[in-house]
C-alpha cells in the first residue's frame, strides 16, 4: 500500500462530505474517484493534497502520516479542472516553477522543461503566455508541470472536463500513457464513468461521502455491487424481484438469498437478446441511432427495457419481438437507493 | 525518457522539522502590520475626536458642548444649509450622471472617449478648482459678465451647487455607468421579439436594472458633497455649510472641541449614507457568466438629443476647468487680457516646495498604502474566518468619515504630548498617512475586487509544487492582482496630490501641500496666482494618470491577455 486514507471524515456545517473514508492506492496505480458531483470525491482529493483539512482521519503515504502537513511540503503535483497556469509566466516558467522553488541551478530546469515538452509534444511553445494557448494546450502544459519535481502523487481534479469531446479524448490517452511511463502512482477525480473505465487500474465509486464499491473497472461494471453503482456504471434495465419471479423465474437461480426488497436484477442492454416474433411479448416502442450501434426502447412483461443491438435495420417502431437473457447476465445488486440494502 | 534518472528535487519533506509553520507566522505578520496601522491611525484618533467632543471646558466629561452647538443658530444654519445643498447636487449630479452613463452605454454616436477624458477631469484636481472656475466664469470680473453684462451673485448656494454638481459628476457617471454595462443583451433581444417599444424597454429593463446603481450613487454623491471642504471654502460666500463650520471652529476660534463636537455631527449623516450606499451596492445584481454586451445600434430619436445633452454637460465640466487654464496665462484678469507667465512665478512664501513636497508625500502614501492593502488582501485569505468579517468591515470604515473629521481627529491626536506619536506632528509622513487613511476603503476594496478574481486553484498549484505563502504572494498573487495594484497606486497618489478637507488641519507654515497653497493664494486675493498653481497640480496628475495607462498597457501587452484590467 503506498498511500492510504484511512477513516476520512469532513464536514462543512450541517453537509457531511465525507463519512469515515478509506482508500488506497499501490505503487505505479492509476486509480478513478468516480461519483455524482457532491459525492465527496473532490473533498477526497483536496485532503489527500493538503488543501482541505480533515475533521478525522490520516493521509499517509509510504507509512508516513502526513496529516499536518501542508500542501506544499507533500511533494504531490495536481492539476485543476480549470488549467490554472499562472497567467503571468511563460509556459516554461510555469513547468519549472516547482524545481524553481527547490532551488534547482537553472540550466537544470532549462533542460527539465524541454524535455517535459518533448514528453508532451510541445516543443516550440516555450515562450508563450497561457493566455495564447488553447483549452487542450493549457491543460497538457499543467500536467507538464504537475510532473516535473516528480511528484510522489499525482493527483487529477477533472482535469478533462472543461475540453472539447476531441481533445479530450487525446489528452485521456496521453494522460494514460504518460501514466504508465512515468509509474507515478495517480488519482484521478471524474464524473465520467467511461474516462474512469478508459483510464483507471482501480476505481472506487462514491456516493453521499461514502465508497460504495472499489476495484477494477471490469468488476464495477461486470459484477456492479449496489443498484448506484450499476446505475452510474452506464445504462442498466433494473428490474425488481417479483417482477423476474414472474416472467423470468430462471433469472432467480443467480439471486443470493435475502428479502425481495434487499435485491434488484441488474441486466446490461448488450445482454439481452432479440429475436423477430410477431407473436412475441415485447414490443418496440423507439429505435436511436448511435452510430456503431442502435439503442431500442421495448416495452416488455419485464418493464420498459433499454436494448443495445449492432446488427442491422432488423427492426422498426411496434414490431413484435421475443427476448433472451442469459442467467449469468442477470447480476443482482444491492437496491441501496430504497434504504433496504446495505 | 529519462526521468528516473533525476534525482529526486524535494528536500523540504519532513513532518518533524515541520513545528514551525513559516506559513503562519507571515499569515500573522500580513494581517496584524495593516490591522496595527488601522487601530493607530484610524481607531485611536476617532476615539479621541469623540472623547474630545464630550470633554468640558473645565477638562470633565459631559454632553454641555453638545447642548452648546445644539442650541446655536449658526450650527443648525449650516446643518440645513448642508442638508439643502447635499439633496440639491444629488439631485442635479444624478440625473446629469444618467444622462452622460446612459448615453455613453445605452446609445451610439461617436465622440464617446472624448466624453470619457472629459468627465474626469474634476476628479484629476482639488475640489476648489471647479469654484476657481465658475469665479472666472461667472462672478463679478467673469466671462460671462464682461461679455453679456450680465451680473449674478455666484457667491453662495447657486455657485456652490454647480460647484458641487461638477465635482461629483465623475463618480456618478462611473456608478451608473457600470450598472448599465452590466445589462444583459438578450434580455432586450427578447423584449424586442415579443413586441416592447425602446421606450417601454427603457421603463421596464433598464430603469428597474439601474436603480441600485442610481441610488447607490446618489448616497456617494451625497456623502461627497456634505464632506466637501475646498468648493464651500471658495465659491461658498456666506452660505455656511457643516465643513467650513468645523474648518471656523477649529482655525477661526481655536474651539477643537467645539470642531469635534460639529465633526461627530457631519459624521453622522455620512456614516448613515454610506451604510444604506453599501446595502444598495450589495443588492444590485451581478451580471450573469454568460451575459453579451449591449452594442447599440444608431436611433436617430433617441441619440441625436443624448448627443446633444451629453454635449452641453462636457461643455460645462471641460469650460469650468479651461478657464482656470486660460485665466492662469492672462496679465490681469478681466482688465488686460493678453497673455503672460508671471503667474507661474508663485510670489506666496515656499512657492512651488509645496507641490514637491506633495509630490513626495503622494508618492509615499500610494507606495505605502498598496503596500499595505494588498498585505491585508494576502492576509485575509488565510486569516481564521471569524477574523475576517470584522476585519473587512474595518477596512471599509474609513469611507463613512469625512476628511475633514479625519484631518481633525489627527490634530488632536497626533498635536499632544500625551503618547510618543507626537513624533509625527508637523511632519510630511503624518500628512501621507492621512492621505493614505483617508482612502483605505477604495484602494482596499479596489485590491479585493482583483482578489476575487484570483482561482483558488492558481495558488492551491502553487501550494502543491511546494510554494509558501511568501512566494505565492509574490510569484502568484500579486502578477496577477498588478493590475488593481497599479491602479491603487495612482488612485492614492492622485487623491493625495488634490486633498485638500483632511490635510487642511495638518499644515504648519513650515509644511504645505498643494491644495492648501492655491486656497492660501486665493485667500491672498492672487487668484491668478492659484489658478497657475492649479495647472501645475493638474499637470502632475495628468502625466501620472498617462503613466498608468502606460504600465497596465504595458502589462495586459505582455501576457498577451485580454484578462487584464
Amino acid at each position: 500500500m503506498y498511500l492510504s486514507v484511512e477513516n476520512a471524515t469532513k464536514t462543512f456545517g450541517k453537509f457531511t462530505a465525507l463519512d469515515d473514508v478509506s482508500i488506497s492506492i499501490e505503487k505505479g496505480e492509476f486509480v478513478c474517484l468516480l461519483g455524482p458531483s457532491g459525492c465527496g470525491k473532490t473533498t477526497l482529493l483536496r485532503i489527500i493534497a493538503g488543501l482541505t483539512e480533515t475533521d478525522a482521519g490520516t493521509v499517509s503515504v509510504e507509512g508516513e502520516t502526513l496529516s499536518n502537513l501542508p500542501a506544499r511540503k507533500r511533494g504531490f503535483g495536481i492539476v485543476f479542472q480549470s488549467y490554472s497556469l499562472f497567467p503571468n509566466m511563460t509556459v516554461a516558467e510555469n513547468i519549472g516553477y516547482g524545481l524553481k522553488i527547490r532551488g534547482a541551478p537553472n540550466d537544470r530546469i532549462a533542460a527539465r522543461v524541454r524535455e517535459l515538452l518533448d514528453l508532451i509534444k510541445m516543443p516550440t511553445l516555450a515562450d508563450k503566455f497561457p493566455a495564447q494557448l488553447s483549452g487542450g494546450q493549457q491543460q497538457r502544459i499543467a500536467l507538464a508541470r504537475a510532473i516535473a519535481v516528480d511528484p510522489r502523487v499525482l493527483l487529477l481534479d477533472e482535469p478533462l472536463s472543461a475540453l472539447d469531446a476531441k481533445v479530450r479524448a487525446d489528452l485521456r490517452g496521453e494522460i494514460r500513457h504518460l501514466q504508465r511511463s512515468l509509474g507515478i502512482p495517480t488519482l484521478m477525480v471524474t464524473h465520467d464513468q467511461e474516462e474512469a473505465l478508459a483510464l483507471a487500474d482501480k476505481i472506487i465509486c462514491m456516493n453521499h461521502g461514502t465508497v460504495v464499491q472499489a476495484g477494477p473497472p471490469e468488476d464495477l461494471y461486470h459484477r456492479p455491487a449496489t443498484r448506484f453503482v450499476a446505475d452510474f456504471m452506464g445504462t442498466s434495465n433494473l428490474i425488481e424481484t417479483d417482477v423476474i419471479r414472474r416472467v423470468q423465474p430462471k433469472l432467480l437461480q443467480t439471486r443470493p438469498n435475502g428479502a425481495d426488497a434487499e435485491y434488484i436484477a441488474c441486466i446490461r442492454p448488450e445482454h439481452i437478446d432479440l429475436t423477430p416474433d410477431a407473436e412475441g411479448p415485447a414490443t418496440v416502442r423507439d429505435i436511436s441511432f448511435l452510430g456503431n450501434l442502435k439503442r431500442l426502447d421495448l416495452d416488455s412483461p419485464l418493464g420498459p427495457l433499454q436494448v443495445e443491438t449492432h446488427g442491422v435495420d432488423m427492426f422498426s417502431p411496434g414490431d413484435r419481438l421475443s427476448l433472451a437473457i442469459a442467467p449469468d447476465h442477470c447480476v443482482w445488486v444491492r437496491d441501496d437507493l430504497t434504504g433496504a440494502g446495505a | 525518457m529519462t526521468q528516473a534518472t533525476l534525482p529526486r528535487p524535494i528536500p523540504s519533506r519532513g513532518a518533524k522539522s515541520a513545528r514551525f509553520d513559516g506559513d503562519k507566522a507571515l499569515a500573522l505578520i500580513c494581517v496584524g502590520v495593516p490591522l496595527l496601522g488601522l487601530v493607530l491611525f484610524f481607531l485611536y484618533p476617532m476615539a479621541i475626536v469623540f472623547l474630545r467632543s464630550i470633554t468640558t471646558a473645565d477638562g470633565a466629561y459631559g454632553l454641555s458642548n453638545y447642548a452648546e452647538v445644539l442650541g446655536s443658530s449658526g450650527f443648525w444654519r449650516a446643518t440645513r444649509h448642508s442638508m439643502v445643498m447635499g439633496g440639491a447636487t444629488t439631485l442635479l449630479s444624478v440625473t446629469l450622471g444618467f444622462i452622460i452613463a446612459h448615453g455613453l452605454y445605452r446609445c451610439a454616436f461617436r465622440g464617446k472617449r472624448l466624453i470619457r477624458a472629459v468627465i474626469i477631469l474634476p476628479l484629476l484636481a482639488p475640489s476648489l478648482v471647479q469654484a476657481l472656475g465658475l469665479i472666472f466664469l461667472l462672478g463679478r470680473n467673469g466671462l460671462v459678465n464682461q461679455i453679456f453684462g450680465i451680473e449674478m451673485e455666484i457667491y453662495g448656494f447657486w455657485g456652490l451647487l454647480i460647484a458641487n454638481t461638477l465635482y461629483a459628476l465623475p463618480q456618478a457617471v462611473m456608478i451608473i455607468g457600470a450598472a448599465l454595462v452590466l445589462l444583459d443583451a438578450r434580455t432586450y433581444e427578447a423584449a424586442e421579439v415579443m413586441g416592447a417599444s425602446p421606450l417601454l424597454q427603457f421603463r421596464d429593463l433598464t430603469l428597474p436594472a439601474a436603480r441600485f446603481g442610481i441610488l447607490n450613487a446618489a448616497f456617494v454623491v451625497f456623502i461627497i458633497t456634505i464632506t466637501d471642504f475646498g468648493n464651500a471654502a471658495v465659491i461658498g460666500g456666506d452660505y455656511s455649510v457643516l465643513a467650513t463650520e468645523i474648518y471656523a471652529q477649529v482655525i477661526g476660534q481655536r474651539n477643537f472641541n467645539m470642531g469635534a463636537v460639529v465633526g461627530i455631527m457631519l459624521l453622522l449623516p455620512t456614516v448613515a449614507a454610506y451604510a444604506i450606499e453599501r446595502r444598495a451596492m450589495r443588492l444590485q445584481g451581478r451580471q450573469p457568466a454568460n451575459a453579451q454586451r449591449f452594442v447599440p445600434s444608431f436611433a436617430p430619436l433617441r441619440d441625436l438629443p443624448m448627443a446633444g445633452l451629453s454635449l452641453l454637460i462636457c461643455l460645462a465640466v471641460l469650460s469650468v476647468i479651461a478657464i482656470v487654464f486660460y485665466a492662469s496665462f492672462v496679465r490681469l484678469w478681466p482688465y488686460n487680457m493678453s497673455l503672460t507667465l508671471k503667474h507661474y512665478n508663485i510670489t506666496l512664501a515656499g512657492g512651488y516646495s509645496s507641490l514637491w513636497v506633495t509630490t513626495w508625500i503622494s508618492l509615499a502614501a500610494a507606495a505605502g498604502g498598496t503596500f499595505l492593502v494588498f498585505l491585508l488582501a494576502v492576509g485575509l485569505r488565510r486569516a481564521p474566518a471569524i477574523l475576517v468579517q470584522p476585519l473587512q468591515v474595518l477596512a471599509a470604515m474609513p469611507a463613512a468619515v469625512p476628511g475633514m473629521v479625519l484631518g481633525l481627529a489627527y490634530i488632536l491626536t497626533f498635536n499632544s504630548t500625551a503618547t510618543p506619536l507626537y513624533l509625527l506632528y508637523g511632519t510630511a509622513a503624518l500628512i501621507g498617512i492621512v492621505n493614505f487613511y483617508h482612502y483605505h476603503t477604495q484602494a482596499f476594496l479596489t485590491v479585493m475586487t482583483g482578489f476575487r478574481q484570483l482561482p483558488e486553484a492558481l495558488e492551491e498549484a502553487a501550494s502543491s509544487l511546494g510554494a509558501g505563502l511568501g512566494r505565492v504572494a509574490v510569484n502568484i498573487i500579486a502578477p496577477f492582482v498588478a493590475p488593481m495594484l497599479i491602479s491603487v497606486f495612482f488612485f492614492l497618489f492622485m487623491r493625495s496630490m488634490v486633498t485638500l478637507s483632511a490635510v487642511v488641519f495638518l499644515t504648519t507654515p513650515d509644511l504645505s501641500v498643494a491644495a492648501v497653497t492655491i486656497m492660501r493664494l486665493d485667500d491672498a486675493g492672487l487668484t491668478s496666482q492659484a489658478a497657475a498653481f492649479s495647472c501645475a497640480v493638474m499637470a502632475v496628475v495628468v502625466a501620472a494618470l498617462f503613466g498608468m495607462k502606460a504600465v497596465l498597457a504595458y502589462l495586459g501587452h505582455r501576457t498577451g491577455s485580454g484578462s487584464v484590467g
